[in-house]
């Protein structure tokens, strides 16, 4: 699993249940894609990071959390 | 499933399916004469045609990367320990400089079929684990 953590799949039920089909629709991926990054196997890269943040109208890390070793 | 994985599958089928056409002939026919079924891999070549029409995204993208890595990886293996072993076998154990003409051509066809079927192999998996955006 990634050391990065993520909410988008509680973003996508507070923005009107959106589905995956449609998030992926709008941040230009497939659904697999928006799958592997709500279940952490796939971590994405910072253009698409920033896509999925402007569609719910966040910042990056408000939706993508960095779970650092060194700090725990 | 995606283009890419379905692809894969194709690639892994039509590899499965003569190796069973070998395996099946060559009691019959002879090793030699069943190696034809090895000519079924020419299907590989319509691969390009599944799902041509659907776009990868940078999660398929950095899957096809690696495995191609990977697949090249092997195939470059291949062709090098195969093509150096010839030249060792063929003066230690022959005291010769002449191979059989079979031996070249099993070679590189050999890498090839290694290059794709490893491609396949690895992109299969690859959509199975995690993997980082690190390259794309």
């Amino acid at each position: 699993m990634s050391e990065i953590s993520n909410c988008v799949r509680r973003l996508r039920f507070e923005h009107s249940e959106m589905t995956q089909e449609e998030l992926a629709g709008r941040v230009g991926v497939t659904r697999q894609t928006i799958i592997a990054i709500e279940s952490g196997k796939y971590t994405p890269s910072l253009g698409l990071a920033f896509r999925i943040a402007r569609t719910f109208n966040r910042g990056i890390e408000d939706i993508f959390t960095w779970e650092d070793e060194s700090s725990g | 499933m995606n283009a890419e994985q379905k692809r894969a599958w194709f690639i892994v089928i039509v590899f499965a399916v003569c190796v069973v056409l070998y395996a099946a002939l060559a009691p019959f026919i002879g090793a030699r004469a069943a190696t034809g079924a090895f000519g079924l891999f020419g299907f590989w070549g319509l691969a390009g045609f599944i799902g041509r029409r659907e776009k990868p995204d940078e999660r398929d993208i950095s899957i096809l990367r690696k495995a191609t890595m990977l697949g090249f990886a092997a195939s470059y293996l291949i062709f090098v320990l195969g093509l150096m072993s010839v030249w060792f076998a063929a003066f230690m154990f022959h005291g010769r400089s002449q191979v059989s003409v079979h031996v070249l051509p099993a070679i590189v066809g050999l890498g090839a079929i290694t290059h794709y079927l490893v491609r396949a192999v690895a992109t299969l998996v690859g959509y199975r684990l995690h993997v980082e955006a690190d390259d794309v």
